[in-house]
């Protein structure tokens, strides 16, 4: 162990001089890289790291025993900041898929949450095909007229991503008020 | 080595941590640890300019193969049990980190800084007002008493 603190001391002084040199590929800067991503219970380096929102790494095996050792009462180990199943964010290295089999892993490590950028090309809510919005309002005579017409101020929220449960709804309703105004506009003819 | 389990593996690490870098007046039996994993002592110097200056104490752990998911079975040992409102005659401790508060990120070095703590910052030394009564009827396994922590001050 002594080894190891002289190694911190001689991988801090050459720092620089390695950051110079490019590839700093010394084995004292991986030994502190090491250190660095130990895990917190353990103490070994993270395996199958996790992240918890308040920034303390963890081997997600390690951290879910602690999760199910109190499932009433879930706080980070380090800083009992509020922490669950879906609180945590895994960390993908680049080549640690390939060293282990995922599966072979019991628990599964929660999946990464991936978000789709904004899209911001295109003038909103003006094509037909994927954002087809339709409204009606009822009210006073003059005032009625603008509040179904006019949406002043407030802009239209976007539409609901395809494929959710939301989605499905809009699609829905708005095929009802279609109809229902398909309806009014025979009964106006005929009647 | 590869025969360990995580428990002892971690032990492992915090002993090797704590005969390299032990706080201030604490001294671990590293023969006797490495001998039994599960069983350590500490030795425990009284912090000086505090009421218990010159004193030496002993601290005796305990760890189930679940550490450090479970908390670790702290007492103090041996004839000079210290003298302070939190700390029975008998040994035990009445601490929350040692049941409740416990969290798998304290240590060993960990919990010695919080009872050196505890230790210094005491005003007056008293044994706690139930301490007859407790030592009586307690279990021998601190962890077993349904501790209250309702003193924050020492």
């Amino acid at each position: 162990m002594a080894e190891t603190s002289e190694a911190q001391a001689s991988a801090s002084g050459q720092a620089g001089a390695s950051g110079q040199a490019g590839s700093g590929s010394g084995s004292e800067d991986e030994k502190r890289d090491e250190r660095m991503l130990e895990c917190n219970i353990c103490l070994d380096t993270a395996r199958d790291a996790v992240v918890s929102m308040c920034g303390h790494l963890f081997c997600w095996p390690c951290l879910h025993q602690w999760l199910e050792t109190r499932p009433s009462r879930q706080v980070c180990p380090v800083c009992k900041a509020a922490i669950s199943r879906d609180k945590v964010i895994p960390l993908y290295g680049r080549g640690n898929t390939k060293q282990e089999d995922p599966r072979n892993k019991v628990p599964p490590r929660p999946a990464g949450q991936r978000t789709e950028p904004e899209n911001n090309s295109g003038f909103p809510g003006f094509g037909f095909g994927d954002g087809f919005h339709m409204s009606f309002g009822i009210g006073a005579f003059p005032f009625g007229v603008f509040t179904s017409t006019f949406n002043f101020g407030d802009p239209r929220p976007s539409a609901a991503p395809r494929g959710t449960a939301q989605y499905e709804e809009e699609q829905f309703l708005s095929k009802i008020f279609l109809w229902v105004a398909i309806l009014f506009v025979l009964w106006l003819i005929f009647a | 080595m590869a025969a360990m389990s995580p428990s002892e593996r971690r032990l492992q690490k915090e002993l090797m941590s704590l005969m390299k870098e032990p706080p201030p007046g604490v001294t671990v039996d590293g023969e006797q640890a490495s001998q039994n994993l599960t069983l350590w002592t500490v030795h425990m110097e009284g912090v000086p300019g505090t009421l218990y200056e010159g004193e030496k104490f002993v601290l005796q752990f305990k760890f189930t193969n679940k550490y450090p998911f479970d908390s670790p079975e702290v007492t103090f040992i041996g004839s000079n049990i210290p003298v302070h409102p939190h700390v029975y005659s008998n040994g035990h401790i009445c601490l929350s980190i040692l049941t409740d508060d416990w969290s798998p990120a304290l240590s060993v070095q960990s919990v010695c800084l919080s009872i050196v703590s505890m230790l210094s910052s005491c005003k007056e030394k008293k044994r706690p007002p139930d301490n007859s009564f407790y030592v009586k009827t307690c279990s021998k396994n601190p962890k077993k008493t349904k501790w209250w922590y309702h003193d924050d001050s020492v």
